[in-house]
């Protein structure tokens, strides 16, 4: 029904082009579509388009992957505002950058998009412990932790990940929580999110998003 | 004949024993000389001294003077550095905390007078004099487009970048112009000759090809309008670039490319050919889990793609701290033993 909202908003977030994004959906708003239908009708699918289109095309840039996320969470924020019942979570992640890890970006990127997909995501910002990664997930009922490391040490230490891992084993959760893990170091090794002790990874944030809902799934079936 | 004339002979195309093997080891000094790593970089001396060392045992072709890369943030005046025994250094303070700290920073009259530039000099002025005349030296200067982001942090800069307000990205960008222009002279004067020139947003993977000609490339140009691009490096962070380098050639005149371990090194070689130098780059990050023989064939590869009609240069990214020696000895004497030329 909104397939040509879906390919002008998805054309202006490819082009980077925020307004451009912004006059899709205030388009369709005017048009009578109600801001249930903007976020399950057209900001989910258009999401789930460009998580396609970026699986096909690894050559989507890094700034086509922010505005996705950027766009699509705040146009889900000013929607959520106007629902007139709060919507159904598909679940809850934490997220965070690993043990002595200062960069950002990339969970940006997992987070906006997550929010938009109907995900629940604590941010724990970054420099995060491994202790802290399992007991806010502990606390916060989460099915996934999710590990942003956008260096190799802070990817491969016993801080990071493996420390994760460590805990959920000490503490009988894998079955409750999955660990996911992103971040340039593992683009440069596809199988280092397995000696690091992740139940999965994502080249790009983009894809991540979808990678987490997955492990929800399993977890929350 | 010296590193610094196969380096030569490799960019002009003349003939010449073998091709030029770099090996970058930036944050295995503090290890060599059995220190925490802040101490390590606290002194010039102990840099300069360090990387003497590994260049002696391993016998590789260049030899590095960069500390790490948060030094550019603490010469505009950021007051942590996150170091790490493990691995790379961090900024962990950033200058600009809101867009309104972007008219208050100040870029100093004379880098080389700033205290934090000082281990720097000292580690270039001994460099110069022991290995100087024979070994190239690196330094390591961040474009214009790039410096932001240790400034900032990478996602309010790609938002900055994106979505302004443009006239304060200018404004921003116009700093760290006139930053990266006398950081790369102060580097050439205290005898730097190969200066790795970091530009990941002249990579299509950070931004598209549209925004690097129409946003990055001018302050590219900017950024080498008063020195040239005499012994610049074009590196992307790892990024691969294939698809500007014609553009670079062409709007910058940088002629030795670093191409990225993700790119495809055979376009890479095809499309700069003989006009400049293709570095061919191992994944050092796989080098980790990789055995020695694994290293080996894995320098073959590329050694064996790059090296026909010459012009062609082996090297690493930032090796990791985790990957073992042997699997760095082995890198570098494949790298000798395949490079042969005659």
């Amino acid at each position: 029904m909104l397939d040509a909202y879906i390919q002008s908003y998805n054309q202006a977030v490819f082009e980077t082009d925020k307004p451009a994004a912004l006059d899709v959906v205030n388009q369709a708003l005017s048009d009578g579509f109600s801001p249930e239908d903007i976020v399950f009708k057209l900001v989910i699918p258009a999401v789930e388009l460009m998580m396609t289109l970026i699986e096909k095309d690894p050559d989507a840039n890094l700034a086509q992957h922010f505005m996705t996320a950027q766009i699509a969470a705040d146009v889900t924020e000013k929607m959520l505002e106007k629902f007139s019942k709060p919507p159904e979570m598909i679940g809850r992640v934490v997220i965070g950058a690993a043990y002595g890890d200062l960069h950002s970006l990339g969970k940006r990127i997992v987070s906006g998009c997550l929010k938009s997909l109907m995900v629940d995501v604590v941010d724990l910002g970054t420099n995060v412990s491994a202790e802290k990664f399992v007991d806010t997930a502990m606390t916060e009922n989460a099915q996934v932790i999710a590990v942003s490391a956008m260096m190799v040490h802070t990817a491969t230490s016993e801080k990071g990940s493996l420390g994760v891992r460590a805990l959920l084993q000490e503490r009988g959760l894998e079955q409750q929580i999955k660990l996911a893990v992103g971040g340039a170091p593992y683009r440069f090794d596809p199988e280092l999110y397995i000696k690091v002790g992740a139940d999965a990874w994502a080249p790009d944030g983009v894809t991540a998003a979808k990678v987490i809902v997955d492990l929800i799934r399993e977890v929350k079936p | 004949m010296t590193p610094l004339e196969i380096l030569t002979a490799a960019m002009t195309g003349s003939p010449a024993p073998r091709i030029p093997v770099f090996c970058n080891l930036p944050d295995h000094g503090a290890r060599e000389l059995a220190m925490p790593a802040k101490q390590y970089f606290s002194k010039g001396e102990y840099v300069a001294d360090a990387q003497l060392r590994m260049l002696r045992r391993y016998g590789y072709d260049n030899i590095w003077s960069l500390h790490y890369v948060g030094k550019e943030a603490e010469l505009l005046g950021c007051r942590e550095i996150l170091f790490a025994d493990d691995g790379v250094p961090n900024v962990a303070d950033f200058v600009i905390k809101n867009l309104d700290d972007i008219a208050k920073l100040e870029i100093p009259a004379d880098i080389t007078q700033h205290p934090a530039w000082q281990p720097v000099a000292n580690c270039l002025k001994i460099l110069r004099s022991e290995v100087g005349a024979t070994h190239p030296i690196c330094a390591y200067a961040t474009a214009s487009t790039t410096l932001p982001a240790i400034l900032m942090g990478m996602d309010k800069w790609m938002e900055l970048f994106l979505l302004g307000p443009f006239d304060v990205r200018d404004e921003l960008l116009r700093k760290c112009s006139d930053f990266c222009q006398q950081e790369i002279a102060a580097l050439r004067t205290w005898g730097a000759n190969v200066l790795i020139y970091s530009t990941p947003f002249g990579s299509p993977y950070f931004v598209s090809r549209k925004q690097i000609e129409q946003i990055v490339m001018p302050w590219m140009r900017r950024d080498l309008l008063p020195g040239g691009s005499e012994g610049l490096v074009y590196y992307c962070g790892m990024a691969p670039f294939n698809d500007v380098i014609d553009l670079v050639f062409d709007e910058l005149d940088i002629k030795t490319h670093h191409i990225s371990p993700l790119a495809d090194i055979a376009e890479a070689k095809r499309l700069i050919n003989t006009r400049g130098l293709t570095c061919g780059v191992i994944d050092d990050i796989k080098m980790i889990h990789w055995s020695p023989e694994q290293t080996r064939a894995e320098v073959q590869r590329i050694v064996e793609i790059g090296k026909t009609d010459g012009h062609f240069l082996f090297g690493n990214g930032i090796m990791p701290l985790a990957v073992p020696e042997a699997n760095i000895q082995a890198m570098v004497a494949a790298a000798f033993e395949y490079g042969r030329l005659q």
